[in-house]
């Protein structure tokens, strides 16, 4: 079945009022969806947890969506708030080293995730997107990319905060 | 995440039961309810001010409560809306509001500035006690949007407790007012606008954490 908004509320629809083989179809599209949706975003390693946290919170918040209303934007939605979610995890992580990030070897995904990235960083001030990609992505020290790029220490960390806190609002308003 | 897509999906679904979806009318009267309680709340405690008793209310008083009415309705319906996630949603609405009651402290300050007397006529002491009734009496609108809002799915935490705070501070001065006996543009614009302030910063301090999902 092609996973058309029309097909999709109409099992949302039998879904909320408790069509258990609705939701099963229902669940499996969305997880197509959803890693359709991610692919171009987050590196391929952390793909699959995101689609299944995502489905977790569409779970809990069934009842916040209605028959009235459009089915794949309240699904983008949520997915664009798991995505921040999990943006903000990376920003709060206190290890400096890159954890199997983009040095996955799905080189494809993580080609896409670069170029998502590289759109998020054009819009940033480039002394924070450069921060942002040798503390972050290349996995460089705070003092090493202090060293490469001439800025502090303390203005690395600073332009690192400031820059994830940017794209994640970004993303909110995307 | 160790287990597969395909078993979470089965537990999921072994966990479903009929689902109510949330309707806007419901937030709407839940919060139109806590209003309508807290006038009744402030009448029976502190008593309503004799003017608007005998219906010869000042316009001051009509123009500025008012105001914060349609704050606090602009406001609390877009907190409504926030619950149910939707990718275009425009939650800015209330912006519009918000300026038309910063009219009240930009006319407070100009007042100010021309009349020196106006301020020691305001005295602190009375406007203080406003500002910590008017927060007091917003906070069953801040209780019940926040509680809607754990329900629901807002997508931007930080904004929505931004907006909880106003629309709780708006609700709480436009009730409190029926009681303030003030009507001079110098305590409403600044005593009743710093009542919204507070409320607002207290909602995007302490709301966010408590509707994250």
């Amino acid at each position: 079945m092609k996973a058309d908004e029309a097909s999709l509320s109409r099992l949302m629809v039998m879904a909320q009022a408790g069509n258990r083989q609705a939701y099963t179809t229902l669940l499996s599209e969305c997880g197509h969806w959803l890693r359709s949706y991610y692919t171009r975003r987050v590196p391929p390693a952390v793909l699959e947890d995101l689609v299944q946290e995502t489905l977790l919170a569409l779970h809990q918040k069934l009842a916040t969506w209605d028959s009235s209303r459009a089915f794949l934007p309240w699904l983008a939605a949520i997915a664009r708030y798991r995505w921040v979610d999990q943006l903000r995890r990376i920003y709060r992580r206190q290890e400096d080293e890159l954890p199997e990030t983009l040095t996955s070897p799905d080189e494809e995904g993580a080609v896409s995730a670069r170029i998502s990235l590289e759109s998020l960083f054009s819009r940033l001030p480039a002394q924070q997107a450069k921060a942002i990609e040798l503390v972050k992505i290349e996995g460089l020290s705070v003092k090493e990319a202090s060293g490469l790029t001439g800025q502090s220490e303390s203005l690395i960390k600073v332009n690192v905060h400031r820059g994830i806190r940017k794209m994640a609002t970004m993303i909110e308003k995307a | 995440m160790a287990r597969s897509t395909d078993n979470l999906i089965a537990e999921l679904v072994d966990g479903l039961g009929p689902v109510r979806p949330l309707r806007l009318a419901h937030g709407v009267a839940f919060v139109l309810g806590a209003l309508v309680f807290t006038i009744a709340a402030v009448a029976l405690v502190a008593g309503i001010r004799p003017d608007v008793e005998s219906a010869l209310a000042e316009p001051v008083f009509l123009l500025a409560t008012g105001l914060f009415l349609i704050l606090g309705l602009a406001a609390s319906a877009t907190v409504v809306m926030m619950g149910r996630p939707q990718v275009g949603n425009n939650h800015s609405g209330w912006v519009w509001a918000a300026a038309m009651v910063g009219l009240l402290p930009a006319a407070a300050a100009a007042v100010l500035i021309g009349d020196n007397a106006a301020a020691t006529n305001s005295t602190s002491t009375q406007g203080f006690g406003c500002l910590l009734a008017a927060s007091g009496s917003g906070l069953l609108s801040f209780a019940v949007l926040t509680w809607w809002l754990r329900r629901g799915a807002p997508t931007s935490p930080e904004s929505a407790g931004l907006i909880i705070g106003i629309a709780a501070g708006s609700f709480g001065i436009f009730a409190y007012s029926f009681h303030c006996t003030a009507i001079d543009i110098v305590h409403i614009g600044l005593w009743h606008s710093t009542a919204v302030l507070v409320s607002a910063i207290i909602g995007r301090l302490a709301v966010p954490r408590l509707i994250r999902w």
